[in-house]
This record gives C-alpha cells, sequence and structure tokens, in this order.
C-alpha cells in the first residue's frame, strides 16, 4: 500500500506524472546514471532544497567533525550527501491556504519533518529535516489537496506573491489576488520560463503605500490602479521591474504607469523571453532581472520587452481568466456583525489593538495570527485549521511577515475566537509591531548562514515583548528585520532596523556580528533601503536597539517617521552612538562574545594556533580592514549628499584597502599602488583561489577588478549605491578569508611568482 | 484531507513510531537549559545515532521545545498539553517486528532520560515519571487513527508495556483527535523509576 496508491485520482494526472518523473530521477541518481549539478536542479525545481552540515560535516564547538551519514557515497547535488536531511519548501501562491491544506501540512510536519512548520517572508510554508526519499509521497499529499511544490526553487518563477488583506483592504485599488493567482498558473512549468540564469519573483499589491506586497523589491512589481476614460473606469498595473534585494540590491524601476490588465500575462511572457535570452547564465552573482536592467538600461530593457511582446503569437489563457473576474471573490462563512466596544478581557483588548484590522466589509475584520519566528507546531496548525473551519472558512493566508491571517472574521466573533487562539497558544499580540520580528532562518538550518538570525530574533523578541506596555507610542509600530547573511531572505534592507549576519577576526577567534542597517522603508511596498553603518557584535545588538530607538524617542520632531529621523539625524551621528558597542572584549574576559545566540558552542572556527610572525601580520591585516571599512561608511555619507564621485572613490579605496591588508599577510611591502595592489592580489589570492567564497567562489574579487577596470567613470546614484554594496561584499568576503587564513596552523605564503609581476621578490 | 480509510497494513511495516515519557509533577526544568546538554551529547556521542543538530524551538507553546536531531530519530523535550516530557521519534527504518523495536526505541528514550535525570548541570532538578507513557505512529498510510488500529496494535502494545512495568495494569487510551496520528496514551497507577523501566527495557531481547 502507497499513498500513490491511495490518493489515486486526488492527484491530477499531470501533477502525478511529475512526481513519478522525479521519483525515477530519484532513482536514476542512485544508480550513478544523473550528473550531480542536473539531479541538483532537478530536485531544486521540486522545492527540495539543501540544508546546513548536508556537506557530512558539523563544527560541533570543540571542532569541525565528520558526520558519517549511510549513504555509501551516495550524493543528490555537488557536496551534497544523499542522507543528509533537507529542507522542503512548498509553494503557496498569494499566501492563500485552505483549512485541508492546513490539515495536510501539518500531517506532513508530523511524518516527515520535525513537527513544525515554518511560514517564510515570501509566504511559503518550509519544514526542515526532510530526508529526499520522503519527498516524492509529501509531494502526492500536497498534490492531492491542490498544492505544487514545482518551481519553489531554483532557476525558475517563484512563489508569486500578494497582499495578505487584497479584497478586503480599506486602501487598495482593486483585489489584485485573481491576478496573482493566474500569473502564478500562466508562468508555472511555461516553456518560457525554463531557461533562467537565476530566479525571478513577481509580486501584486493593491496599492501605493502600505508595504504588504513590497514590489519594489521584485523582478517583476505590479501595483493595482485605475483609470477612468469616458467615463468608464478601467482597471491596470503600474509595473516595475529589475527590483531585488540579496547581496547587491536595486530598487525597481518604473517600467509603465498603466498596464492594462489584459496585458499583465503577455508582458510576463516577454519579459521571462527576455531574461532567458539576455540575461546573465555563467555568473550566478549577476543573473537575476535587476543586473539586466542595469546593464541594458530600463528604455533598452523596455523596449526589447514591448518588442517580444509584440511578436508573441496570442495565447487564449492571456485574458481567458478575465472573464471570470466578476465572479471572483471570497464568500464569508457569517453574517457580518459589529462588536460593542469595550468588550472583552485586557488581555483581548491588548490582542484586539495590535492583531486586528477593519476590512472595509462592515462588520468584518481580519485577525491575525502573531508567529515567533515565523513557527507553529504541527498541533498548532491543525488546531488552527479547526478553528478557521469554524470562524472564517478557507479565507487564510500566510503573511510576508511571516504571520498567518484569518480574513472575513464576524466583528462580534472576535472575543471568542482570541479565546480558541489562546488555548492553543497562538493568540500573541503585538502583530506588526517592534516585538513581531522577521528573521530568515540563518545558521539553524541555513548552508550560508553566518551568524544566528533567528537566535538574534528570539532575543529581541523576548526582551520587546516584555517591554511593549512601557514602550513609547513611536518605537511599538517599528520593524526589525534579521537576516544571517547578506542575502536579505529576512528582508533587512527594508525595515527600520535591519541586522545582517557576519563574523570578525578577534584575537585568534571568529566573533559573530551583525551589520546594522539603517535607511530602510517598509511602508510603499518596502520604498527605500537601508545600508550598513557598522558591525557590532551579536551580542550587543539588543543594547544597539535600545540606544537607537531610544534617541529616537528623544530627538524625534512632531510626528516624524523612524526613516525621516534617521535621514535628518544621519547615519555619522546614528553610528557615534553605537560606537562603543563595537568593541570585544578579549576572549578571556568574556567568553560570551564568542558564543551567538541561542548556541552555546564556541562561534565557528577558533582555537587553532596561529604563529607569531602570522599574529602579527594579522593585525596589520586588521588595521586595514578597519581603515576600509571607515571608507565605505564615509562613502554612505557623501552618497546621502548627493557627491557620488566620492562615495564611489571612497568605495573602490575601500576594496583596495582591504585586497592590501590581506596581501600583508605574504608581502608586508606591498605598496598603495592600485596597479600593484590588484595585480598582487589577482596572483596570490584569486588566481590560487584563496579568497574564494565555498558558495560564491570568486565573484566578490570580480567586484575589485571591475571597478579596477573602469578607471574614473561616470558616476550617478545607482552605480555609487552599487559599487558601496559591493565594497561591504569585499570586504565582509576579506574578513572571511583572513578568518580562513588564521585558522591554519601556519601561515605559510603560497609559491606565488609575484617577482615575475612586480619586479620584487615575494 | 482527509484521512484515508483504515488500511489493514501488517504493523510491523510501520516506523515512523514516537514514544514519550513525561517529566515528574515536583520536576522544574527550564528547556533552554536543555540546549547546551545536547550540544554536549553531540559532543561526546552520549545517546544513540548519528547525532546532527540542536533547533530551540523553545519559542513554541506546543511540539518540540528543544529538539536534538539525528539521521535516525530525534530526541525532543516537547510539551504536550502544558507538560513537558521527553520523546524519542524514530524517523529511519529499524528492522525487526513491532514489538522488537519498540524495545529497541524504549530503551533510547529511557537511556536518554536517564541521561537527564543525571545532568548535573541540571541540577537534579529533573525526574521522569514511571507511571505514563505515549506512543505515537506517524503514519497515517499504515496505521490510521482509528479503533481498528488500536486494534491491531493493541496484542504487541500490551507486551511492551509488561516489559515496561510487569506488575502494574496499564490502561489504554486512543489519540480522540480523528486529525492526529494514531497515539495511545498507557497510564497506570503504580509508578516504576525510570531507572527500573531502563533495565527491564535492556535485559528484554534484542532484535
Amino acid at each position: 500500500m502507497t499513498w500513490k496508491h491511495v490518493l489515486g485520482e486526488r492527484v491530477p494526472d499531470d501533477v502525478g506524472r511529475e512526481i513519478d518523473t522525479y521519483e525515477n530521477q530519484m532513482a536514476l541518481k542512485r544508480q550513478g546514471k544523473i550528473d550531480d549539478k542536473v539531479f541538483a536542479e532537478t530536485r531544486l525545481r521540486r522545492g527540495a532544497y539543501g540544508q546546513r552540515y548536508d556537506n557530512g560535516q558539523r563544527n560541533d564547538g570543540t571542532g569541525v567533525k565528520p558526520l558519517p551519514f549511510p549513504s555509501n557515497g551516495q550524493t543528490k547535488g555537488p557536496d551534497t550527501v544523499w542522507d543528509a536531511p533537507g529542507m522542503q519548501r512548498i509553494k503557496i501562491p498569494f499566501g492563500g491556504l485552505t483549512t485541508d491544506q492546513m490539515g495536510t501540512l501539518a500531517e506532513l510536519a508530523e511524518e516527515y519533518s520535525d513537527r513544525v512548520v515554518h511560514i517564510t517572508t515570501r509566504q511559503d510554508v518550509q519544514l526542515h529535516y526532510v530526508h529526499i526519499d520522503d519527498t516524492p509521497d509529501l509531494m502526492r499529499r500536497l498534490a492531492a489537496v491542490g498544492i505544487t511544490t514545482r518551481e519553489a526553487c531554483g532557476n525558475t518563477v517563484r512563489n508569486v506573491t500578494a497582499c495578505p488583506i487584497a479584497g478586503v483592504c480599506r486602501d487598495e485599488a482593486f483585489d489584485v489576488t485573481p491576478y496573482a493567482q493566474a500569473s502564478m498558473r500562466f508562468l508555472l512549468g511555461h516553456p518560457d520560463t525554463q531557461d533562467f540564469g537565476r530566479k525571478f519573483k513577481v509580486a501584486f499589491s493593491g496599492c501605493r503605500q502600505h508595504a504588504c506586497g513590497l514590489v519594489n523589491m521584485h523582478d517583476f512589481g505590479a501595483i493595482g490602479v485605475t483609470r477612468t476614460a469616458d467615463g468608464v473606469t478601467e482597471r491596470g498595473f503600474e509595473v516595475y521591474v529589475g527590483g531585488g534585494l540579496g547581496a547587491v540590491p536595486h530598487e525597481a524601476k518604473r517600467f509603465e504607469p498603466f498596464m492594462a490588465e489584459e496585458e499583465i500575462l503577455p508582458t510576463l511572457q516577454a519579459m521571462s523571453r527576455v531574461f532567458a535570452r539576455l540575461g546573465e547564465k555563467k555568473n550566478r552573482a549577476r543573473a537575476r532581472v535587476k543586473f539586466l536592467v542595469a546593464q541594458l538600461g530600463l528604455d533598452e530593457f523596455r523596449r526589447l520587452v514591448r518588442e517580444e511582446r509584440a511578436a508573441l503569437p496570442k495565447d487564449d489563457r492571456w485574458a481567458g481568466y478575465l472573464d471570470d473576474l466578476p465572479a471572483y471573490g471570497e464568500r464569508p462563512l457569517k453574517t457580518g456583525q459589529a462588536l460593542a466596544e469595550d468588550t472583552g478581557s485586557a488581555s483581548f483588548q491588548a490582542w484586539a489593538r495590535t492583531n486586528v484590522y477593519r476590512q472595509r466589509q462592515p462588520g468584518y475584520v481580519v485577525a491575525t495570527v502573531s508567529l515567533p519566528l515565523g513557527d507553529l507546531s504541527s498541533h498548532q496548525l491543525r488546531r488552527l485549521a479547526d478553528v478557521a473551519r469554524r470562524f472564517v472558512g478557507d479565507t487564510v493566508r500566510a503573511t510576508v511577515e511571516q504571520n498567518i491571517v484569518l480574513r472575513w472574521v464576524r466583528e462580534s466573533d472576535l472575543p471568542a475566537l482570541h479565546r480558541e487562539l489562546d488555548a492553543i497558544g497562538l493568540a500573541r499580540p503585538g502583530a506588526g509591531s517592534i516585538a513581531d520580528i522577521t528573521a530568515c532562518p540563518g545558521t539553524d538550518t541555513c548552508k550560508l548562514g553566518i551568524a544566528s538570525s533567528r537566535g538574534l530574533a528570539a532575543e529581541l523578541e523576548r526582551r520587546l515583548a516584555d517591554q511593549m506596555e512601557t514602550l513609547d507610542h513611536s518605537v511599538r509600530g517599528l520593524r526589525i528585520k534579521v537576516s544571517g547573511c547578506f542575502n536579505s531572505c529576512g528582508q533587512h534592507h527594508i525595515s527600520d532596523l535591519g541586522f545582517y549576519g557576519v563574523s570578525r577576526h578577534v584575537g585568534g577567534h571568529v566573533v559573530p556580528h551583525f551589520q546594522v542597517v539603517l535607511g530602510g522603508k517598509w511602508v510603499d511596498n518596502g520604498g527605500a533601503y537601508g545600508l550598513a553603518i557598522g558591525a557590532v557584535p551579536s551580542k550587543n545588538i539588543p543594547d544597539v536597539v535600545r540606544r537607537i530607538t531610544d534617541r529616537y524617542v528623544e530627538a524625534r520632531e512632531g510626528a516624524e517617521s523612524f526613516y525621516a529621523f534617521t535621514t535628518r539625524v544621519g547615519k555619522r551621528a546614528l553610528r557615534s552612538l553605537i560606537e562603543d558597542l563595537m568593541a570585544v572584549p578579549a576572549h578571556d574576559l568574556d567568553a560570551s562574545y564568542y558564543r551567538d545566540w541561542g548556541d552555546p558552542r564556541e562561534f565557528g572556527i577558533g582555537d587553532m594556533g596561529i604563529g607569531e610572525c602570522a599574529g602579527e601580520v594579522v593585525s596589520l591585516t586588521e588595521f586595514d580592514l578597519a581603515g576600509a571599512e571607515s571608507q565605505i561608511f564615509e562613502a554612505q555619507l557623501f552618497l546621502e549628499a548627493g557627491d557620488f564621485e566620492r562615495a564611489d572613490a571612497l568605495a573602490y579605496g575601500a576594496m583596495l584597502q582591504a585586497a592590501r591588508g590581506l596581501i600583508k599577510t605574504q608581502d608586508i611591502d606591498i605598496s598603495n599602488d592600485p596597479e600593484q595592489v590588484v595585480t598582487q592580489f589577482r596572483l596570490r589570492f584569486y588566481d590560487t583561489e584563496i579568497f574564494f567564497d565555498r558558495f560564491a567562489g570568486g565573484k566578490f574579487a570580480q567586484y575589485l577588478f571591475r571597478r579596477h577596470t573602469r578607471g574614473t567613470p561616470v558616476v550617478g546614484i545607482d552605480t555609487a549605491r552599487q559599487l558601496i554594496e559591493e565594497a561591504q561584499l569585499f570586504v565582509e568576503a576579506t574578513h572571511a578569508c583572513q578568518a580562513r587564513l588564521a585558522a591554519q596552523p601556519v601561515m605559510m605564503a603560497p609559491p606565488v611568482h609575484a617577482a615575475a609581476a612586480d619586479g620584487r621578490p615575494s | 484531507m482527509k484521512v484515508p480509510a483504515p488500511v489493514m497494513t501488517d504493523i510491523d511495516d510501520v516506523q515512523r513510531i514516537a514514544l514519550t515519557v513525561f517529566l515528574a509533577d515536583d520536576s522544574h526544568l527550564d528547556p533552554r537549559d536543555v540546549i547546551p546538554v545536547f550540544h554536549r551529547w553531540i559532543q561526546t556521542h552520549a545517546v544513540d545515532g548519528l547525532l546532527i543538530d540542536v533547533a530551540d524551538y523553545t519559542h513554541l507553546p506546543t511540539g518540540p521545545s528543544v529538539l536534538l536531531v539525528a539521521h535516525e530519530g530525534q530526541y525532543s523535550l516537547d510539551r504536550t498539553d502544558g507538560r513537558l516530557g521527553l520523546q524519542y521519534t524514530r524517523t529511519r527504518p529499524l528492522a525487526g517486528t513491532l514489538g522488537e523495536r519498540l524495545r529497541v526505541l524504549g530503551r533510547t528514550l529511557a537511556h536518554a532520560a536517564g541521561l537527564l535525570e543525571t545532568d548535573s548541570t541540571l541540577r537534579g532538578a529533573v525526574r521522569f515519571a514511571g507511571n505514563e507513557l505515549t506512543c505515537v505512529a506517524n503514519d497515517r498510510l499504515r496505521a490510521p487513527n482509528t479503533a481498528g488500529t488500536l486494534e491491531a496494535w493493541r496484542p504487541t502494545l500490551d507486551t511492551f508495556f509488561r516489559t515496561v512495568s510487569a506488575d502494574a495494569g496499564w490502561s489504554l487510551t486512543r489519540e480522540p483527535d480523528p486529525g492526529a496520528p494514531f497515539g495511545v496514551r498507557a497510564r497506570t497507577t503504580g509508578s516504576t523509576p525510570l531507572r527500573t523501566i531502563t533495565a527491564r527495557l535492556t535485559a528484554a531481547p534484542d532484535i
């Protein structure tokens, strides 16, 4: 008896065949008949992701130890052990969930995962510690309730996101849900979306001013707008392209102020074709739409997409769904009814103040189930499905803030709903507050995580939740978002207070740090991206939050927003406010700095012997790295002041100084001449691959080479900003390289024929 | 999705089984104190399995609170209905009949629970009650949560609980939530110390 047999026709034929094919590919892989890279992309396109330690090794706090999985050398991708636990990402288009789907997700978490369901920042669900052998049945069970994991990862169109209160929002132009749904269906498995160099993200929002859709950070973002012509109101979209966070964030650019609704799907198809044809394929670091738009220029990109659109053969699906729009809409389970004021207990009132949103439909509200770190247990999810069945039906959505909303709650039901949620531990107040923190998985499960984003977020949530009632009103609504690395899955760029994990080498130990990111805007669809103002040891981040928010309360002018406050006060003043928190005490004075939040292990590689001489050289390197960071900070100040050329020069100078610092580990007499620095860096650290990041390879070095080759360029705000981001990443990579070198028992210069290059002995 | 119609397969095919013992009422344990203990278990290979990592879910009010993930299964300090317990869940196949596997799982769980009881960093605050256990089959295909499944499992469970405590009269209650996996809560009025349970399971025939 198998799930395939039991589910039978409940799995649609085409989906069932896809899963069968995937299962067959697994069998072929085990027979060695499929290449590692090919199979890795195959499983990624089905949402079966890698997880930390799947390379078969882990630092247990005393050193890196092998994890001898019983796979007999079987792999499921390059450097990825077959038996190692993995993460299964499950696409939930626009976050929409039925109660049956919730029940199934709970079952799958129990049977194949760790009984915890995680909501992501893209309205997906993730299950962790899943064995790849279990994934086909997991997918079949999802398919039986209308969920596919297809193209949840890989170089594909990822989950199509949308505002979770679309259709009930008081400020939207119209409900964007059916457009998001149609886009998802149209693009899923479409032949024109199968040959990308990287992923492609689509989002829909019903308004410009709120954050629910985050259009500004998407490859293709659409804001619902209307216009009236000849007395007829027309629906359309203000379309943005080329946005994205990640290592080098780009704000989206307006592609069209009004795109008719029937043009959305063909334009997405045309854009997919242009991206597939012209987008970068070899260098993954530059393979997103944002780089293509930057490279071609918006006008040329637009021209190419329109040209492509004009040449496309007509497809009935482009507008077919529009005929059903008048009938589209959720049916409330109950008749709307208002709630008398001052009803309920004090805890109900506190919850209702932050977790309830009044719908535009009288008598109805949206209730937010605030999830700590985006998690809920399988037991809670099953019970929540029961609650939803009784109060709202199938009108549940996951949000980009890692929460779940119940829509169409009859307002008079709120006290009863609160009681029911409270009984299953899901009545946490403070949704959308400073204590409702977004965090990516970070070092907990992500292979790329540097510092513990969840550990930090949990600690901040604990402290801030305790203080909520005493916090100044202006601070309560701020957003904190934490990423475990620069890739920004925690969306740190678009929060009031953002943090992303980095590491620093201090006295022979590696210390977890977070870069403090200020200047981001959550509202206006993620309307502005913040920049890092300095790295602070993880241990001190709670003090950073306290000091900056205290200063905001003290120095706020009228109803000034936090974004306006940081802009007015300036990053120099805010950095000086936290400068003393950047210091790290020696290990023997306070070892707690050398551990991450929620993890008792010594952080990273710590205690290997370092030669005395190497120690000196390392200190010189650190000096240069500190200088490089200062230059980056200065570059930001010039960027803000509109002096883009100086910002560019400083960012370039920062990379040169960091590179020079690294060269000093081998050649203490390296000159200041940029040509010499770049040549020596290339010879000693790039050609030898010593500088290479395990995942990113040499991409960070390319930032230096590219800028060096450019000479004295004409600089605008976008190019200056990008160079600052790149310089920050180059310096981070230099820190990491230095830490790797310092961890070697004896630091010996590799045999580099530098004498031939610069005439001096190496 | 509706639970599939009961499928009477060989109960020996069910592999994903979880056993839980609960903390005694007079125990006081902050789950966060267990995080360094589990990390130490990885360093010292203190419990069975290829130990991989520790997951901190102390922010969750139900379900796993602190999880020690092994390749073969998961150890978790678990919170059910407001009560803390230690659970061992087998996730990869194990040879033997259901009865044989239950004894192996019981030994694995009892050994881990014993380590927590005697861990000096927990200041002796941990004591597990020997008069209540749960057994859950995380396999809705082969063990749907029905009376039929309990009927099929009962002889094996009776044997297992007699091994745990021979002279106790165990009462078995099936998990009432039809959406939950098949599970049985076993209670007895007497109380057997954990070390006795461990000894009896260890002395039982191996697979």
